[in-house]
């Protein structure tokens, strides 16, 4: 429906017109029937067979109306109109065939036989002509327009206009429209999006196994996942703390609170155990967490906080004290039932007696020190600070202490920790000294005592025990019997070291000196895995 | 005579040493318990001046409560001698005090003595090592 224009115009004029023509959104559309009705008006007011609305744009010629005429009217036609539109007002041609402008046009030779030419400029509102509304006729008219006819072309030329002109303002409006759909649709999309991401954090919330709360930085929460309302058998989001600290046991309720307001003050993340009430079991032990979410100045905009059911954990747990505890009782029974045993056996034995006691002792000595470093659960933990060698030292000699309850056996030095697996062969060493001390050396004086000095030396640690104010002896030192194999096999044996015993005048003088990891393997064994 | 003594013990064995060791010194053993309801009935019988408890006993760590009881209830003096005291290491009202097993015999002698000498309020000694007096 286009027709080449056979002339060139300037460019920037068409590109204008072409920009312009572009806003009224006309181009290519369909025909309608208010611009059909004008162009009919108008070829019935002057008589003529052929009207039409021509728009130029660019090198073509676009027709949105037209009357009387064929489609396949050729491309000739618009040299008329490019004239016409060259001209203010109406333009009239009154006879083509004898118009030496178009005397020659085909539109005049050929058989469509133009003859009479009219046409009305449309003008937009800044003074640019668009097209045209022409009327055209086979017969010429030496006449041209009655005055009506002319008139009546330029009002209708100006109602094609005004049509134009409303077809432009509802574009515009319809854009409009448009665009503030699109915005909508944007906003719906992003607030979709949300609402997505919203759903599948509550999808992740909701999957996971512990409960899930949020709070603002006031503390208020608000929101709960789906794993809390299992729990508690709430339906509805507590409306406030009191809402949800009543599910929280009376006990622990005001602790808990406390840490959370603590933890609001500090930003300081929250951690508690309380119980909490079980919809159907009654409460249980849960641990609640909760992290703060700060902006990028630093504060704390949210809190995300998590429950965790740690019943079955602390029933574990206690059932595993309860078991270790029983287990360390009937150690500890264990002893004393083999010392009741031995007491028992040697009694029809006089001249077992003394055998029989010291072997007890031993007995005694092993089980302080397996009361010593067994792990020890609160309940049963002695009152003693530290698994440190001289803590147990001080421990072991207690039995040896002044009446006065001034210890006999004084402890200076470098202090050592030390381990469960080295205590049996420590407290059966310091056992054989403190006894054979009490029987023959300075603990059998009242002011005899000892000195026990520790001391580390690189890698070593070295014990020198020294007695002062025993009785007089008149040879060498001599621990009878078994004793100093006692001693022999827990220093060289149990804790490869070396034992050495010299005899001083003021008294018995033992030095120990011994690897510092043998009084620690198991530390030295992880140490070295 | 110096003095009637009830003990309160599951194992056999370290109840027989004990009422050796105790008999040895002149103590009367009026018995021996290995539970809870043994040991009621001995001390419903009377004329017991000291009762040397442990805490577990044949029907579980009921010791503890036992000794309370037999210590409010009456006028019997009661000297727990446990594998665990720590378990009473707060004391218990109406009890003297405890000592740890196992023990040497001369801590059984010196502590069932001063136990005995602070119930007749006899002169007032230092408490032996082996024993820890209840506050």
């Amino acid at each position: 429906m286009t027709i080449e224009l056979d002339a060139p115009r300037q460019a920037g004029i068409e590109a204008e017109r072409l920009r312009v023509l572009r806003s009224y959104d006309i181009l290519d559309t369909d025909p309608e029937r208010a611009f059909d009705d004008v162009t009919r008006l108008a070829a019935r007011i002057c008589e003529t067979p052929v009207a039409m609305v021509s728009l130029a744009l660019g090198e073509r010629l676009w027709f949105k109306a037209r009357i009387g005429m064929a489609d396949e009217t050729g491309p000739e036609l618009d040299s008329f109109c490019q004239h016409a539109m060259e001209y203010d007002g109406v333009y009239v041609v009154r006879d083509a065939s004898i118009d030496p402008v178009y005397i020659d046009h085909p539109l005049v030779t050929g058989p469509a036989h133009y003859r009479f030419y009219a046409g009305a400029p449309l003008i937009d509102d800044q003074g640019m002509t668009l097209g045209m509304l022409c009327v055209v006729d086979t017969t010429a008219r030496p006449d041209g327009l009655t005055e009506t006819q002319h008139m009546t072309l330029e009002v209708l030329a100006t109602q094609v206009m005004a049509l134009m002109e409303r077809r432009r303002a509802l574009t515009a409006r319809r854009l409009s429209d448009e665009q503030a759909e699109a915005a909508v649709e944007v906003a719906l999309q992003a607030s979709e999006k949300l609402a997505e991401s919203e759903a599948r954090f509550q999808a992740i919330a909701d999957s996971m196994p512990q409960m899930v709360w949020s709070a603002g930085a006031d503390g208020y929460h608000d929101y709960f996942n789906a794993r809390w309302f299992d729990f508690t058998g709430q339906t509805a989001t507590p409306s406030d703390t009191d809402a949800w600290s009543a599910q929280i046991h009376p006990e622990c309720r005001d602790r808990a609170l406390a840490a959370w307001q603590a933890s609001l003050a500090t930003g300081e993340p929250y951690e508690v155990e309380y119980r909490l009430k079980h919809h159907a079991d009654g409460y249980r032990w849960t641990l609640g967490r909760a992290t703060p979410i700060r902006n990028s100045a630093g504060t704390v905009t949210r809190w995300f906080g998590t429950g965790t059911d740690i019943e079955d954990i602390k029933r574990l747990e206690q059932a595993k004290a309860l078991l270790s505890q029983e287990l360390s009782h009937r150690i500890k029974n264990i002893f004393a039932v083999i010392s009741a045993l031995l007491s028992l056996s040697a009694r029809h034995h006089a001249e077992a007696k003394d055998f029989a006691m010291s072997a007890r002792n031993r007995i005694g000595a092993l089980a302080r020190a397996h009361e010593f470093v067994r792990p020890h659960i609160e309940e049963s933990r002695p009152g003693i600070a530290g698994t440190t060698l001289a803590a147990f030292l001080l421990d072991l000699f207690k039995a040896y202490d002044g009446e006065d309850g001034v210890p006999r056996v004084r402890i200076t030095g470098d202090d050592t920790i030390f381990d469960d697996q080295a205590a049996t062969p420590v407290a059966l060493l310091f056992h054989e000294l403190a006894t054979n001390a009490a029987k023959y050396g300075a603990l059998s004086q009242p002011d005899g005592r000892v000195d026990l000095t520790l001391s580390h030396r690189g890698d070593r640690m070295i014990l020198v025990w020294a007695e002062r104010g025993g009785p007089e002896l008149d040879g060498p030192p001599l621990i009878p019997g078994f004793g100093s194999t006692l001693l022999a096999m827990s220093v060289e044996g149990q804790l490869a070291g070396r034992l050495d015993l010299e005899w001083a005048s003021e008294g018995l003088k033992v030095t120990v000196d011994v690897p510092r990891s043998a009084l620690q393997p198991r530390r030295a064994a992880m140490a070295a895995a | 005579m110096k003095g009637r003594i009830l003990i309160i013990e599951d194992e056999i064995l370290i109840a027989s040493q004990l009422r050796d060791v105790l008999e040895d010194l002149d103590y009367t053993v009026v018995g021996m318990a290995a539970n809870v309801p043994a040991a009621r009935r001995l001390v419903l019988a009377g004329g017991i001046e000291l009762a040397l408890v442990d805490i577990h006993l044949s029907d579980g760590p009921t010791g503890l409560d036992l000794g309370r009881e037999i210590g409010q209830g009456s006028d019997i003096t009661v000297l727990y001698l446990t594998a665990n005291p720590e378990m009473v290491r707060h004391g218990v009202p109406g009890t003297f005090g405890v000592m740890s097993k196992p023990t040497d015999d001369d801590s059984v002698r010196t502590a069932v003595a001063f136990a005995m000498q602070s119930r007749r309020g006899g002169p007032s000694l230092t408490a032996p090592r082996s024993l820890t007096v209840f506050g």
